[in-house]
């Protein structure tokens, strides 16, 4: 008897618990899904941060149409099957309006998927795969360039001031890292650089001096590495120790802004380049107010990935406020029709190539030059001259 | 016997009718994810829990299941479906060739080789881009919309294996199996042909594992080697299906199945909200401190120690009608 | 011609931490017969307890070796007495339950470990972090070398205390037949204890010594296992100098693929010999010599 009893109890509260359950009716649900835990949640806290402060100052300021916003936020611990299991149930359960997010490139894929399927509008903020753009998937938005554009600023300054004949690439096996590593080559043969070593490796090696004893006898011109944060500073130290010492090394973005960079890579740091998409001196509206509040608030700088939650919560919000409904199709309608300025740059969503619903936007080169990251090229936005050429022994002493 | 055989009924019924009752999308996905494990833990349990091979390694079976059916869609530009039929018999080819590496090994060590096997499935599969697209995976659109389609196919699917594992398991098949889990040496001795029947064992195991990766494949929707291939989340969770269910059972990876998700999707929500939010990040924690207590006082899992179970919970009232069990 | 040794080298170097992680790991297993699936965690224990040390007390991490090595051979002791071997005593149909208690027990401690100190990526800089040693053009890196050299005096005082000891006998006596050591008068179950808890210190040493060069986060443990275990049937079951040449060898075998195969597969060059091993050499290289 006790056994029925049981099975009865479980059956039961499983029915009463999967009907809908009616929450908070009074304010807009809007679904984000960043990695909170996970390898990655370096990068989703700085994310998640900046939405929140973008949250206050948008509901400080009236909200939308007299109703608060609500950034309800789900961590999709870096894997991409918990991502589109997280997307579900905002879509389902919390039947949000909209999504937004999507930090990793195999997660923001899996939940665009997902997204374009239920027609529910995803504003990727950070996801740089250029394929999750080139699927003609109309209800996928992206802020952010994707990593084909990363060495945009890049390409100019090789061009202008390094000249390099060859490079070696160095990108870790994951979406990002091959989709970039792909990208970069293309554009090495663009150049005419020729790319004498192009390896992946597995995320979490403790030893890269085998692969980068390599680089040293290709002796290349330039090291192009793409990884994120603990194997950039690894790849660094542990070039340094091999005494490598191309004519310059430049990070792919990612791992190689953050400022646990420079903490955790000591001097290996100095002078490293990186590919980056934003920069707090660069001339738009709130970019450095956005860099101090933030600072302020959470006692650390900010960098391109928070810029990028900041600006996409704020054009989450004009969407809202411009939608003629909340419905899908009305919200989708008014994302396409954006025109707005952010801290980020500004937003005006594309079609070009093969790309749908894409933001276009210049990228930007920094170095890490006495500690601090600086913007060093264009010229013109710099806001400390580059240092090149680089006497290494000098950095390394 | 009646009884039971009303409780299963029960169960039928209730299964059938979930989703027709429960119309919330996210509950359906949970059931099916638990159906899928179902499959999944009933085929581990085949071979480790009534065969005495214990494997680490199936997630080698899942992954190649699913990337049958992702490869078709990717390379062979057909419909992913395709490798619904193919991915079983795929997955117990593979099947084959592992039994042929590792059951030369015994006990511990087969286990280890097959945590060496997994891991080199997921690093080639990473690596050779050519033909997996790596790391930046196989993504399909869903052929349905609804949820129904891939609750009634999961459900299929976990009841034909479970139904084939105990016509296995009463057939002289299952005596054999049972018998190379007791001792293989007496087994062998007693003119039991171990390597084969182990073999017969693994193929089961394997097509049925494959079968639920290619299921994966066509709900999900995406794929990757670290997701399909992981020796963390699906060979060690299809061990621990197994464990806190109970080895050697028929329902006790079912059970397990139900309890590591439900348990699963329980924390992940902070208990539907009613927590504060660390509780989210604590579902792993729950599944070790589970195994542990399951593993010291109900070494034969849920279904297996239930009486046990029964008593420690508060059978107490009532002297037990036999002594000394 | 200076990539090879310098691939040489590395994977030399690097051995030497693996060596240490396989020690303790050889002595569990060839004594206990435990497959410990937590080894991996274990060393994680002690890397978040140097990371402390270093973080709030700034001590450095080669003295934190004299707190880690006895702070894991409690928690060895402990979970040996509490977890493992009841086990001993409980019917089941699976033989291979105490395995999948340490799977347990991992999961245990590295949920712990990221409940208290998040999934984050922690490391400890000091300064000799990337100190290395040129002789020509071939670098060697100064924190491997030590470690290097700390595993080697590790082995030769296991060396001792088993072949010349009491204790170390009576570990050896239980190893080769635990029913004939208990009519002996040694008391197996605290030996047994014992031999976990010193399994456990060896691999908070590699640890430690590992966290300067390395860096730190709750899932640190599972690849190292795996390579312990390499070691383990490399070097063959409870042979302490199987142990240093194991490691060795896996570690210049991994850096020899990592530069000829491909980085990516590094990884699967471990594999591939641990399978090698198992299915061809089962007694490690051990049988091919007399230690």
């Amino acid at each position: 008897m006790r056994k029925y009893a049981f099975v009865a109890w479980m059956m039961l509260s499983v029915c009463v618990l999967a009907s809908p359950m009616a929450w908070g009716q009074d304010t807009i649900k809007i679904g984000i899904i960043l990695p909170l835990t996970g390898d990655q949640a370096k990068f989703g806290e700085i994310e998640k941060q900046s939405f929140d402060l973008a949250l206050e100052e948008i509901n400080e300021s009236g909200g939308i149409r007299g109703k608060k916003l609500q950034f309800i936020v789900e961590d999709d611990t870096g894997r991409p099957d918990v991502g589109r299991s997280a997307a579900e149930k905002l879509i389902t359960k919390d039947k949000v309006i909209m999504l937004g997010g999507g930090y990793s490139s195999s997660v923001t894929f899996a939940v665009a998927g997902v997204a374009q399927q239920n027609r529910m509008p995803f504003l990727v903020n950070t996801g740089s795969d250029d394929k999750i753009t080139e699927q003609g998937w109309d209800y996928v938005f992206r802020l952010n360039p994707p990593v084909s554009e990363y060495p945009g600023a890049l390409e100019s300054f090789l061009t202008e001031v390094v000249r390099p004949k060859t490079a070696a690439i160095l990108y870790e096996n994951t979406n990002f890292g091959t989709s970039g590593s792909k990208e970069f080559k293309a554009t090495c043969d663009k150049l005419g650089i020729q790319v004498v070593i192009n390896e992946g490796y597995e995320h979490g090696g403790v030893d890269f001096k085998p692969i980068l004893v390599k680089v040293k006898q290709a002796n290349p011109d330039l090291v192009y590495m793409i990884s994120y944060l603990m194997d950039a500073s690894l790849l660094m130290r542990q070039s340094m120790e091999l005494r490598l010492t191309p004519k310059i090394f430049v990070g792919g973005a990612a791992g190689f802004t953050l400022p646990e960079f420079p903490k955790n890579a000591g001097k290996a740091s100095e002078k490293v380049f990186s590919a980056t998409l934003w920069y707090q001196t660069l001339r738009y509206p709130g970019a450095m107010d956005y860099f101090n509040k933030f600072v302020k608030k959470f006692n650390k700088d900010t960098e391109y990935h928070g810029a990028e939650a900041y600006a996409a919560a704020y054009v989450i919000a004009d969407v809202l406020k411009r939608a003629k409904s909340f419905s899908p199709e009305d919200i989708k309608e008014a994302l396409s029709k954006t025109d707005m300025m952010t801290v980020f740059g500004p937003v005006k969503f594309v079609s070009y190539g093969k790309k749908t619903n894409q933001n276009k936007l210049p990228t930007y080169l920094v170095q890490w030059i006495d500690g601090k990251l600086e913007l060093v090229w264009p010229k013109e936005q710099a806001s400390k001259p580059y240092v090149f050429p680089i006497d290494w022994t000098k950095e390394w002493k | 016997m009646k009884r039971s055989q009303w409780t299963l009924a029960l169960v039928v019924i209730f299964f059938c009718v979930f989703p027709l009752v429960v119309r919330s999308d996210y509950y359906r996905h949970v059931l099916i994810l638990a159906l899928m494990w179902v499959v999944i833990g009933s085929s581990w349990n085949l071979l480790a829990g009534y065969t005495g091979q214990v494997s680490f390694g199936h997630a080698i079976f899942f992954g190649v299941g699913a990337y049958t059916a992702g490869l078709c869609a990717h390379q062979l530009g057909i419909s992913a479906w395709w490798g619904m039929l193919l991915g079983g018999p795929v997955a117990l080819i593979v099947g084959l060739i592992i039994g042929w590496i590792c059951f030369r090994l015994r006990g511990p060590y087969f286990a280890l080789a097959t945590i060496a096997v997994g891991e080199i499935f997921r690093l080639v599969a990473t690596v050779w881009k050519d033909l997996t697209q790596g790391m930046q995976g196989i993504l399909i659109i869903q052929t349905f919309r609804s949820k129904l389609p891939y609750y009634y196919l999961a459900l299929v699917i976990a009841a034909a294996c479970v139904f084939v594992i105990n016509r296995v398991m009463h057939s002289k098949w299952g005596y054999y199996f049972l018998a190379i889990r007791e001792d293989q040496d007496a087994a062998e001795s007693m003119g039991i042909n171990t390597w084969r029947y182990k073999s017969l064992s693994l193929l089961i195991s394997s097509f049925f594992t494959g079968l639920a990766g290619a299921f994966y494949m066509n709900y999900m929707a995406f794929i990757d080697p670290h997701v399909v291939f992981s020796l963390h989340y699906i060979s060690i969770m299809a061990i621990l299906v197994g464990i806190i269910g109970g080895v050697g059972t028929l329902w006790g990876p079912p059970v397990g199945a139900f309890v590591m998700i439900w348990l699963q999707e329980t924390f992940r929500s902070a208990v539907y909200g009613l927590m504060p939010k660390w509780v989210s990040e604590a579902h792993v924690l729950s599944f070790g401190i589970l195994v542990i207590l399951v593993i010291l006082f109900l070494a034969n899992g849920l279904v297996g120690d239930w009486p046990k179970l029964r008593r420690l919970l508060g059978g107490r009232k009532r002297p037990s009608s036999t002594s000394g069990a | 011609m200076d990539v090879l040794i310098q691939t040489v080298v590395s994977g030399f170097l690097i051995g030497g931490i693996y060596a240490l992680i396989g020690l303790g790991m050889t002595l569990i297993m060839g004594v206990m017969g435990i497959i410990n699936l937590a080894h991996g965690q274990l060393m994680m224990v002690s890397m978040y307890i140097t990371f402390v040390l270093f973080h709030y007390l700034s001590l450095d991490p080669y003295f934190s070796l004299l707190v880690t090595m006895p702070a894991l051979f409690v928690l060895g002791i402990l979970i040996q007495r509490y977890l493992l071997n009841p086990l001993l005593k409980v019917e089941s149909i699976l033989p291979e339950n105490q395995v999948l208690m340490t799977v347990g027990i991992g999961m245990v401690l590295a949920e712990i470990a990221r409940f208290i100190f998040s999934s984050d990526y922690k490391s400890v800089k000091t300064g000799y972090t990337s100190a290395a040693l040129y002789v020509g053009e071939i670098s060697f890196n100064l924190p491997m070398c030590v470690a290097f050299g700390i595993a080697v005096l590790l082995t030769i005082g296991l060396f001792y205390l088993l072949l010349k000891t009491d204790l170390g006998k009576s570990v050896r006596a239980t190893a080769q037949n635990k029913e004939a050591a208990l009519l002996m008068g040694i008391n197996a179950e605290r030996i047994t204890i014992f031999t976990y808890g010193l399994g456990s210190a060896l691999v908070a040493a590699a640890g430690t010594l590992l966290l300067p060069i390395y860096y730190l986060f709750p899932d640190i443990g599972g690849p190292f296992t795996l390579k312990a275990f390499v070691i383990t049937i490399l070097g063959g079951l409870g042979s302490t100098v199987g142990a240093i040449v194991g490691g060795v060898v896996l570690g210049v075998a991994e850096s020899l693929g990592a530069t000829y195969i491909s980085m990516a597969l590094k990884d699967a060059v471990g594999m591939v010999i641990f399978l090698l091993v198992l299915i061809f050499l089962p007694g490690g290289l051990k049988r091919l010599t007399k230690v």
